[in-house]
Formats: structure tokens, C-alpha cells, sequence
């Protein structure tokens, strides 16, 4: 009996030994595995995304704070009308929250049941559609635009990366795609509907479109800074 | 009878043991597929290096309204001097104000008729095409962007207006140019690169030639603007 007990004792104790040899040595590579390129550095890259973006957002707190500090700072009859002039240009430049009448257009992927063969890519949103919609609105004399929530300045550019758009260079959207234009709302509603316009295009692939008048939009400030590495004024 | 108490007690630790390694195996197992693939990575690390540039504009622009801060509350004329530049940046923002810099210029054509049967509209340079390159070009940093003289702003539309193409309500005719400061190597290679906009439209039969420039300017927007519907809150 003795004997049987000790063997069992030996037999487990080389099972467990096998057992935590084996897990160390499954743990190791999993470390290595994690560290390889394919998989630590997308993770790791998200990680320092996410603090790059958090720290994105703070500076422009602080700088849309510093800018209405000035403006208060700034008083005095003097002053008045260089702050009117600095008011408007800075509209011009996408850097103050506007508000007006005109349109909300949603755009989203066709919804459609594609039946085989049919090519999926042409059911999708593309940058294309996009621009064309955003060129069609300014073309409609629309004053400030944006797109969910991020305002398209004179250097927007919009992109496809996948199922996303990237736009103002690091912002991510996903659909649905919510534009909002601030103008005549009746202008930019008829430079969409009209036949043979972008929307009726877009239909064709079963894009959902929605189009709504409204008589107050709120389109936020850009997010970015206003310096120039490369350009300066000309003497 | 206590040898056997024995062997059971052994047996269940020896079984317990066994059990939470085969928990932990499974689980650190399960982990592993869970990540990102590794089309990701470029993307990522492009978005990053997009993210940070965009905070060391936004620090430079914050150490610029600190100092306008402080020149306000020193006195009269330092606030006008600080407004004025701050008005300045705004202008430039705008596109109320010519600029040069290093950049890009590129010339887009149609081809002579003559190389094609007369009224083939797909040898035609259309809106659209322009309207990529613009936005290729917004894509790889452009500051400043014209096309024949037009300086395009944050309204600006390229559009067939009839038979001709509009910038800024204003008609434009081909051979197109399209000037764009920026950094020259990265706005020419967004272009350039093989089955990018050169090839598509090249494809197309349309001559694209792309110049790097030292010194280039780009005009300013030069019509009144004024907001009729949108209103500062």
C-alpha cells in the first residue's frame, strides 16, 4: 500500500512538472508572439493613439480658451473694432462654432440584399460621393460645413481607409455620415434633389440619402491649430 | 486505513493542480487571436504620426495666444499689436492672404483632338478630376492650394458649370494648374505613386505633369466674403 502511494506521488509529481514545464515554455512564446510585429505594435500603436487623441483634445480646450481669454483681455473702444475684424476672419477660417439655417444630409451604405456576383464595392460609400456631395453644397453657396461634428476647412481632405473615412488628416468616421451646411436652405436642398444630381446617382446603388431643411444648425470650430510649417505670407 | 486517506488527499491536490494549469493553458490560449491583424500597422502608425503633428501645431499655436495674452494685459498698444497679429494668423488661415513656400505645381491637359476621335468626353478633364487632385493633395499636408489663380478656400467648389469648369464662381479653362504648398516630396509622391492619380488619369490619356518648386505662391482670395446665413455664436 505504501509502495502504491508512492508511486502515484511520483507518477503526479511528473505530471505536474511536464504540466508547468510546458505551460512556461507556452507562456514564453506567447510573450515573444506578442512582441512580434504583427501583434505588439498594432496594439501598441492603438495605445499611444488613444493618449495622442486624449492630448489632441486637451490643447484644443486650452486653446479655444486661451483665444476667448485674449478677447476679453482685449478691451476697450480701441480695440473694438480689431476684435470684430479678428471675429470674422477667424469664421472665415473655420475657427469659430456657427449657426444658421440649412440642410442635414445623411448618407449611409445601401442597405440592399446584394445578389451574387454583384460587385459589393459599388454599394458602398466612397470618398468620391462624399466630395461630390461636400463640392455640390459649396457649390449651392454654403457658408460652413461639417461632417459628423468635424468642420471642413479649406485643406479637408476625405478618405477612404476601409470601411471608414478619414478626414482633417486623423479623424475617424464611420457611416452613417451626417453633413450639415449652413446656407439657403432651399438653394442647397434643390442643388442635391435636382435630376441627374449626385443624389439621384447615389440612389441608383441604393445608398440611403436623407435630406432635411433646418432652420438652426450648429457647426463646431475646427479642431486643429492655424500654423504653417511650409507657407508665409509673401512680402 | 490512514495510508489510503493518504493517497486520496494526494490524488485531489495532484487533480486540483492539474485542473488550474489546464484553466490557465486554456485561457492564455484564448487570448491568443485576439489582437489586430497586420494590414492595421501602416494605418496606425501614419494616424499617430498625423495626431502628433497635429499637437505640436496646436502647442505652438497655444505658446503663441499665451504670449498675445500676456502683451494684452501689458498695456494699449501691445493689445493692438497682439490683435493685429492674431488677425494676421486668422487672415492666413483664411486664405485672405498670398503665401509662398516650397510645394508643387501641377500642370493637368487635354489631349489635342486630334489624337482622339473629337467628342470623346472621357478624354475630357472633368470637375471630379480635379476635385481628387485637390483632395490628394489636402492629403499629403497642402497649406495652401489655386488652381489657375484661384485660391481655393474652405467654400470653394469645383464644378461644370455648362460646358466649363467653375472655381469660386469664376470660369477656368485648361491646360489646368494647380499649385499647392506643402512639403514637395510628400505632396508630388501622393500623386505619383504607382496606381495613384498620375496613373488613373494618364490611363485616361490626360497629360499630367507634376513640377517640384523651391518657391512657389499661391494667391489669395481676393472677392468679398460675406456670411449672409451663418452667424458667430
Amino acid at each position: 500500500m505504501r509502495k502504491t502511494a508512492f508511486i502515484t506521488l511520483a507518477a503526479a509529481c511528473v505530471l505536474i512538472g511536464f504540466f508547468i514545464s510546458a505551460q512556461f515554455k507556452e507562456s514564453a512564446e506567447l510573450q515573444m508572439q506578442q512582441e512580434s510585429l504583427n501583434f505588439a505594435r498594432p496594439k501598441s500603436l492603438k495605445v499611444k493613439i488613444e493618449s495622442a487623441r486624449e492630448e489632441n483634445d486637451k490643447l484644443h480646450e486650452k486653446v479655444k480658451h486661451y483665444r476667448s481669454e485674449l478677447d476679453k483681455a482685449a478691451a476697450g473702444p480701441e480695440l473694438a473694432n480689431l476684435k470684430q475684424e479678428v471675429d470674422t476672419v477667424r469664421a472665415f477660417a473655420g475657427l469659430t462654432e456657427l449657426k444658421g439655417p440649412g440642410i442635414k444630409v445623411t448618407l449611409n451604405d445601401s442597405q440592399e440584399n446584394l445578389s451574387p456576383g454583384d460587385n459589393p464595392n459599388l454599394y458602398i460609400l466612397h470618398d468620391e460621393d462624399v466630395l461630390r456631395v461636400l463640392n455640390e453644397l459649396k457649390a449651392a453657396g454654403a457658408e460652413a460645413l461639417s461632417m459628423n461634428e468635424h468642420r471642413i476647412t479649406a485643406l479637408t481632405e476625405v478618405r477612404c481607409i476601409g470601411p471608414t473615412v478619414l478626414i482633417n488628416k486623423n479623424v475617424r468616421l464611420s457611416p452613417p455620415f451626417v453633413i450639415k451646411a449652413i446656407g439657403d436652405s432651399n438653394t442647397l436642398y434643390n442643388s442635391l434633389t435636382m435630376k441627374g444630381g449626385v443624389i439621384d446617382k447615389l440612389k441608383f446603388w441604393g445608398i440611403e440619402i436623407s435630406l432635411k431643411k433646418e432652420s438652426s444648425l450648429a457647426i463646431p470650430p475646427y479642431e486643429g491649430g492655424m500654423n504653417f510649417d511650409y507657407a508665409r505670407p509673401t512680402q | 486505513m490512514p495510508q489510503k486517506y493518504y493517497v486520496y488527499i494526494s490524488l485531489s491536490l495532484v487533480a486540483i493542480t492539474l485542473g488550474f494549469l489546464m484553466a490557465v493553458q486554456f485561457r492564455v490560449s484564448g487570448d491568443y487571436n485576439i489582437g489586430i491583424p497586420r494590414e492595421n500597422t501602416q494605418e496606425l502608425s501614419q494616424e499617430l504620426k498625423q495626431l502628433k503633428s497635429n499637437n505640436k501645431n496646436l502647442q505652438a499655436e497655444l505658446s503663441d495666444l499665451k504670449i498675445k495674452l500676456k502683451q494684452v494685459n501689458a498695456g494699449q498698444a501691445q493689445a493692438v499689436q497682439a490683435l493685429k497679429s492674431e488677425l494676421k494668423k486668422g487672415r492666413m488661415a483664411a486664405g485672405m492672404v498670398t503665401v509662398t513656400g516650397p510645394g508643387v505645381e501641377v500642370i493637368l491637359d487635354n489631349p489635342k483632338s486630334s489624337e482622339h476621335s473629337q467628342s470623346n468626353t472621357l478624354f475630357i478633364i472633368r470637375d471630379q478630376d480635379l476635385l481628387k487632385v485637390i483632395n490628394e493633395l489636402r492629403g499629403a499636408g497642402a497649406e495652401a492650394l489655386s488652381i489657375n489663380g484661384e485660391r481655393i478656400i474652405a467654400t470653394s467648389e469645383v464644378r461644370y458649370a455648362g460646358s466649363f469648369i467653375n472655381v469660386n464662381t469664376k470660369r477656368i479653362v485648361p491646360p489646368y494648374q494647380v499649385l499647392a504648398v506643402g512639403d514637395p516630396q510628400a505632396l508630388e509622391h501622393a500623386l505619383a505613386i504607382p496606381g495613384g492619380l498620375r496613373d488613373y488619369l494618364g490611363n485616361l490619356g490626360i497629360k499630367v505633369k507634376i513640377k517640384k518648386h523651391e518657391e512657389l505662391t499661391v494667391p489669395a482670395y481676393f472677392k468679398e466674403n460675406n456670411f449672409k446665413y451663418a452667424k458667430s455664436m
